[in-house]
């Protein structure tokens, strides 16, 4: 993808977001998914809305399943709230759809496949750096990342080859490498984190932040299971 | 916009002046503007004290004012303070005058009434072709032609004997205590730039300047804040394709991180981004001043390692031992490796080792050793298709080490197209040796953890130049 391309993907998905400025989950998924990376199966259901039945087999997909999150731009500590609930089972599902929806009744809600995975996962950030502008990170993922702090920088934009010097890095790179049979897809990782970094360049100003947190192997890809888009900074704001 | 030739040009004339007026120049000994302008005395530079309170200084005639010049120096230096030397500065760019150095502090650092003044300063360059050094600059000193504006006490004898290094510090008193105490065992300078509030040149000016002449081959830079962030990293990316590139940069911008942060924002505090750009960038980093001038000295003298696989070569074990114990311990700068031996070096070392030396890696010739088998067992080490680089643990205490091994070892070291760094210590004679070492361009330091440090700088710039010299 060009630059222009990307400027023009950007461009469009900021002009669709339903609070602005502010996307949720499902919208900075969206935003993943039209540059080639995956994101779990899963349906949005408005605020006030009901789970469609047909939308069941969809979501479940083989684990019979489900995420079942509570989805807005204005909520992005989710899980402090209490507006995710995990490993959801095909029968519960209606009943955890509608206790979020009663807790969160402005909010949209989010179910999605509880992917299987392997491996260890992995975070993907941008931000950007006062003196150097937009940039990208990489490391070991999860709830425990900011105690691992096993992570590297580049500058945004960077090339896979960049990437991988930077993947080399980590204390975590040998899981990458197939260490213990793990999945070896250091190499795809790279190209993913390549492109977030030519997505950071056109969307990372002032005060932007994006984690993509975990992003795992599962079923031979990298998917990435939780979004989080920080887009209101004032910069934005200005030249929006 | 000046092309870069003529910005070069300027800068050129700043290291090497035909002339050069010092404003405030005095008699009064414990002013700043007498020890600069006796200072000096010392470079061929035709010099023009300014001061208009008195009519000889030095011998030299004093003009009152910079208008009274008869000559359009290349450089002038502004010894009085702030306000005085922002009037002057005005001055000086009115008569052409091409660099001014403002030694004064009290700018932007002094609160409202100093900003105001920086201001003024500001808008000098914009508006004339002189460019500004400072203020709040330390000045500038060049080995080769005595030209020494530095106003402090800056181990100017030993650093005399000059070298390829560029040393350029936003402080003052960092880049000359850092070279003071280089300088007692050796500091090859090409030149030290002190940028101060760098209203005008910054890091950027002088990092393309030397980064594209011939006379310096390593830049090493001590900086608080970066201007033109990208732009400076694009030049040294460019710079460090030919020659080392080391940065201390010191001092924790905020992050910009807004209150609602993600784990990318915490995570990357702010200085995680400035190692990472720095890697991308081929810049090596520097965490200490210590580290900065070891790094500098290491990477003008001796060529990249190209691999990691390091020998140790000692006639003390226990040396031997904790310098095997430090290349195995894991560093994110550069992962090092002990070298496996062939089994031709390991016999060829055997030949003239002591029976009961170790002559695995590391070798250890035991106090046996003596001035033939050392040499002996450094070109056998050398010649090892599996050795990128070679620590030599030199000991000059055992009765069969003569300090005729110093030629013998530099006359191999210095032929050899890979690098060694040789670690001594010989309790109060340690900085002598080390000095003798650094006069026969041999790199050594008095600590093994410094020691390898240096071969980690090397390896980092060996990845560095095969990271940059492929296409990405």
């Amino acid at each position: 993808m060009s630059g222009t391309d990307m400027a023009a993907v950007v461009q469009r998905w900021r002009s669709s977001l339903s609070i602005p400025d502010k996307p949720n989950e499902w919208e900075s998924k969206r935003l993943l998914n039209s540059l080639g990376i995956a994101v779990p199966p899963g349906v949005f259901i408005d605020a006030g809305s009901c789970l469609a039945a047909d939308s069941d087999v969809f979501v479940l997909g083989t684990t019979g399943h489900c995420a079942v999150k509570v989805c807005s731009g204005d909520l992005l500590h989710k899980t402090e709230q209490k507006g995710v609930l995990l490993d959801v089972p095909e029968s519960r599902l209606p009943d955890a759809v509608a206790a979020l929806q009663k807790r969160f009744p402005a909010a949209g809600i989010l179910v999605e496949e509880m992917v299987p995975y392997r491996g260890g996962e992995i975070i993907i950030g941008a931000l950007h750096d006062p003196t150097f502008g937009p940039a990208v990170m990489v490391g070991a993922g999860g709830i425990l990342t900011e105690l691992y702090k096993d992570v590297a920088f580049r500058l945004a934009p960077c090339t896979a080859k960049e990437v991988h010097l930077m993947i080399e890095e980590l204390t975590i790179y040998p899981a990458l490498k197939g260490y213990r049979g793990l999945p070896g897809e250091a190499d795809t990782l790279a190209l993913i984190v390549s492109k977030v970094s030519e997505l950071a360049q056109q969307l990372i100003r002032e005060g932007c932040q994006l984690d993509i947190n975990p992003i795992v192997w599962s079923r031979d890809r990298w998917v990435a299971l939780d979004v989080k888009a920080i887009i209101s900074g004032d910069e934005i704001t200005r030249s929006a | 916009m000046s092309t870069r030739e003529d910005r070069f040009k300027k800068i050129e004339k700043l290291l090497n002046p035909e002339s050069v007026a010092v404003v405030g120049a005095s008699n009064t000994e414990e002013k700043v503007g007498h020890i600069i302008f006796e200072g000096l005395t010392r470079s061929k530079a035709r010099l023009y004290p300014v001061n208009p309170h008195e009519d000889v200084i030095s011998g030299h005639k004093s003009y009152p004012r910079i208008s009274d010049l008869p000559d359009i120096v290349d450089v002038a230096v502004i010894t009085v303070q702030a306000e005085k030397a922002v009037d002057i500065t005005e001055q000086c760019a009115r008569k052409g005058i091409d660099n001014i150095i403002i030694v004064a502090g009290g700018f932007a650092e002094a609160g409202d009434r100093g900003r105001a003044l920086e201001e003024r300063l500001r808008a000098v360059p914009e508006h004339s072709r002189s460019r500004i050094l400072g203020p709040n600059s330390l000045g500038v000193f060049v080995p080769e032609n005595s030209f020494d504006t530095i106003f402090v006490e800056h181990g100017d004898r030993s650093l005399a004997g000059g070298g390829r290094v560029a040393f350029i510090s936003q402080s003052g008193s960092v880049g000359v205590e850092a070279l003071g105490l280089a300088s007692n065992t050796g500091f090859p300078m090409r030149a030290f730039i002190g940028l101060g509030n760098k209203i005008d040149l910054n890091e950027l000016d002088f990092l393309e300047f030397f980064g594209a002449e011939d006379k310096t081959d390593c830049v090493a830079l001590y900086i608080e804040n970066v201007e033109q962030g990208r732009r400076f990293l694009e030049a040294a990316r460019e710079v460090s394709l030919r020659k080392p590139v080391v940065a201390l940069k010191a001092g924790r911008t905020p992050s910009g991180v807004s209150a609602v942060s993600s784990h990318t924002g915490k995570l990357a505090g702010s200085d995680r981004v400035v190692s990472g750009a720095f890697r991308q960038y081929g810049i090596q980093r520097a965490f200490d001043d210590e580290e900065l001038c070891d790094a500098a000295k290491t990477l003008s003298y001796l060529p990249p390692a190209r691999g990691n696989r390091v020998a140790v070569m000692t006639g003390a074990g226990g040396f031997g031992v904790m310098c095997a114990d430090y290349i195995e311990t894991d560093n994110p700068r550069a992962r090092l490796r002990m070298a496996e031996l062939s089994a031709g070096t390991v016999s060829r070392i055997r030949e003239k080792a002591p029976h009961f030396a170790s002559c695995h890696n590391p070798v250890d010739l035991t106090a046996g050793v003596n001035d033939e088998m050392f040499v002996h067992t450094l070109e056998a080490l050398l010649e090892d298709a599996d050795v990128d680089i070679l620590i030599c643990i030199t000991f000059f205490a055992p009765h069969a080490v003569t300090d005729r091994l110093i030629d013998r070892m530099a006359e191999v070291i210095t032929g050899s197209d890979k690098p060694v760094l040789v670690f001594t210590e010989y309790g109060p004679f340690t900085d002598t040796y080390l000095k003798e070492f650094y006069k026969k361009r041999m790199i050594g330091f008095p600590s093994l953890t410094r020691t390898v440090r240096a071969a980690r700088f090397l390896v980092e710039r060996g990845r560095i130049l095969s990271a940059l010299g492929e296409p990405p």
